[in-house]
């Protein structure tokens, strides 16, 4: 659970650096991970995700800057445990021991009381649909129940920061969105970090994000922000009439963008007390179809994937919180 | 709540390692290599001893005097039992060592000082082929098996999830304590099965001094290993891969041993003195090899020193290792 006198940061990177040899992975990477929140964490290959991950994790040690997890430094297992836990990437379980083993072995380093290991080795095995193969070896094992013997093992006990690398990554669509399913339904009882290149997924789970690219943050802020969800209307037209001029009567002072080859409006605007997206939409949605227009589809603001996809990406930029 | 310990920690790793060796068949197969080089070896002693001893010893009583075969021994002799008579065409486990044996000289061969050969010699020479034996081979054994105990979980990269939950130091000391354990077992039962060959194949074999003797050395056997479990430690916690951590442990192996060797041969023939020979004392410290003599003497001051200096340089190697193991990445 999350403390209550506690900072409002669960993790932070001030100007955080690490090389390996000549390569640059992180390069001054600037991050704010506000307690709480679901948290994702893009970038493409090689941008520096999992480095970030194994940084915070005190796997590795970053070269400089500042990394301070739940406002008490740098990861230290003594005062960490138990309430900070990860999925790894591409980190391997032992192959020959029973699962519920390799749980209780886990939930007793981490301090879990002894009464209490058995129950919570059956909870965990339970949320990831592994109660039947609780006395199997790891080894006979697919990928995707590894992956979610990993995914339930950052759940034990009760962490107040947990960070997934790719947790989804080898499920199959099922498996996938109970997985989602279970993330979401983990908002404000701890914090979660989350890196997938899956876009649709980030965007569906998390409430903030960040874009890491060349180890640094491009751009970064809730999901509202970088998609611009609340400054951005996009309404695209079936075939027929293409009235923008009495769009462009209705909502003076707004940008108004034309893709004529999606036939998609994109109508930007300042948010006011009086004058919120809703309000906007309906002053468009009014002016369309008194010309005559056939609606098609109404969005606010742009995928999380088209708002990345438009980013300068090498440009360093500051979060927008 | 009871809570995280580092001590509960060492244990709990040590406890994980053993189940998870018991549960790979990795204990199985380091036994089996250890047991079938002791079982051959022994069988093979016994075997020396079948060929040899009938022809350099005559048949002789227990006690030690000669025995004479025109005086044979009946019920209306009770000095003379019939059980205490040996079997001429037998080999027996005693007096193997006798004064001007060429075994002595073999013995003397392994240790400086006449006492220790003395000491060597008085005791069942099946325990003495055992410690002989785990001497030689051990440090190879250690070295090959368990310094992939660490680097196997870098390998793998398994070594997250545990670094995630406790300290470092802890993880890397529950894992040589769970090899150590391991190893102390795999030396007491090798020894069992020198025994169980001995009790097969040599007529007059004698339980309880063989298994006392055994029991007498097997503190100062595991001492010496905790050295080599030390250097394997050092070597498996700071690389990455087990081809790596196997390789640098040989080389560390052979290194200490040359240097070892150098340096007594340095000392002896060309008879340094004074600051050289303190200085090369010193280096000589650090090697286990040099300490395994003291292991012969029966005074406890020098075969307890032995173990304690043994027993610091597995400490000291693992604390050298741990220097840089705390801040390396995973």
């Amino acid at each position: 659970m999350i403390a209550p006198n506690s900072s409002p940061s669960a993790l932070t990177f001030a100007d955080v650096g690490k090389r390996y040899g000549r390569n640059k992975a992180l390069d001054g990477l600037m991050l704010d991970v506000p307690r709480g929140s679901i948290f994702g964490l893009v970038g493409p290959n090689g941008a520096g995700k999992t480095t970030t991950f194994a940084i915070a994790c005190g796997f590795l040690h970053a070269d400089r800057g500042v990394v301070n997890l739940l406002g008490e430094g740098r990861f230290n297992a003594k005062k960490h445990r138990g309430r900070v836990t990860a999925l790894p990437q591409d980190a391997a379980l032992g192959r020959d021991l029973m699962l519920v083993d390799v749980l209780r072995y886990f939930g007793q380093l981490q301090g879990i009381p002894h009464a209490q290991i058995g129950s919570e080795v059956d909870r965990i095995l339970q949320l990831v649909d592994l109660t039947d193969r609780a006395r199997h070896r790891t080894r006979t094992l697919s990928h995707g129940m590894l992956r979610r013997l990993g995914i339930g093992q950052a759940f034990l006990g009760n962490p107040e920061l947990v960070l997934l690398d790719e947790p989804t990554n080898g499920l199959d669509p099922r498996q996938a969105r109970d997985i989602r399913n279970f993330i979401a339904s983990q908002r404000g009882t701890r914090t979660i970090v989350v890196s997938s290149h899956n876009l649709n997924e980030i965007e569906s789970i998390c409430d903030h994000v960040a874009l890491i690219d060349h180890g640094r943050l491009v751009a970064g802020g809730t999901i509202s922000q970088v998609t611009n969800r609340n400054e951005e209307v996009c309404i695209t037209l079936a075939a027929g009439p293409w009235p923008i001029a009495q769009v462009q009567a209705a909502l003076p002072g707004d940008t108004i963008e034309e893709d004529l080859a999606n036939r998609t409006l994109r109508i930007r605007f300042v948010v006011q007390p009086d004058r919120q997206a809703e309000d906007v939409t309906g002053i468009a949605l009014r002016a369309l179809l008194d010309a005559g227009a056939r609606i098609s589809a109404v969005a606010r603001g742009q995928s999380l994937e088209r708002a990345f996809l438009d980013l300068p990406v090498g440009t360093p930029a500051q979060p927008k919180t | 709540m009871f809570g995280p310990t580092p001590f509960r920690d060492i244990f709990l790793v040590a406890g994980f390692e053993l189940r998870e060796m018991t549960r790979s068949k990795r204990a199985f197969l380091f036994a089996a290599l250890y047991m079938i080089v002791a079982a051959l070896g022994s069988y093979g002693f016994v075997q020396f001893l079948t060929a040899t001893q009938p022809m350099r010893e005559p048949p002789q009583r227990r006690d030690g005097r000669p025995f004479d075969f025109n005086n044979t021994p009946s019920p209306s002799r009770p000095e003379l039992p019939a059980a205490t008579v040996t079997d001429p065409n037998r080999p027996t486990q005693g007096k193997l060592f006798q004064r001007g044996s060429p075994f002595r000289g073999i013995l003397s061969g392994s240790v400086d000082e006449q006492e220790a050969v003395d000491f060597m010699a008085a005791l069942p020479p099946i325990t003495l082929f055992h410690m002989l034996i785990s001497l030689m081979i051990l440090p190879m054994v250690i070295m090959i098996t368990s310094s992939e105990s660490i680097s196997q979980e870098h390998q793998s990269r398994g070594v997250r999830f545990v670094a995630l939950r406790t300290g470092r130091a802890e993880f890397v000391l529950g894992k040589v304590l769970g090899q150590g354990v391991t190893i102390a077992l795999m030396t007491l039962l090798a020894g069992a099965v020198c025994m169980a060959i001995a009790a097969w194949k040599l007529q007059d074999f004698e339980f309880f001094p063989t298994l006392s003797a055994l029991l007498l050395f097997w503190p100062r056997l595991t001492a010496y290993c905790v050295a080599f479990l030390g250097l394997a430690g050092l070597c498996s916690m700071n690389t990455n891969s087990t081809v790596g951590s196997r390789t640098f442990s040989l080389i560390g192996l052979v290194s200490l041993w040359f240097i070892s060797h150098l340096v007594n041969v340095y000392i002896t023939f060309l008879d340094v003195g004074g600051g050289w020979a303190r200085l090369l004392n010193a280096i000589d410290f650090f090697s286990p090899f040099s300490h395994q003599n003291d292991l012969w003497y029966p005074e406890t001051g020098r075969y307890g020193g032995a173990m304690a200096s043994l027993i610091f340089l597995g400490v000291f190697y693992l604390a050298i290792g741990l220097i840089n193991y705390r801040e390396r990445d995973l």
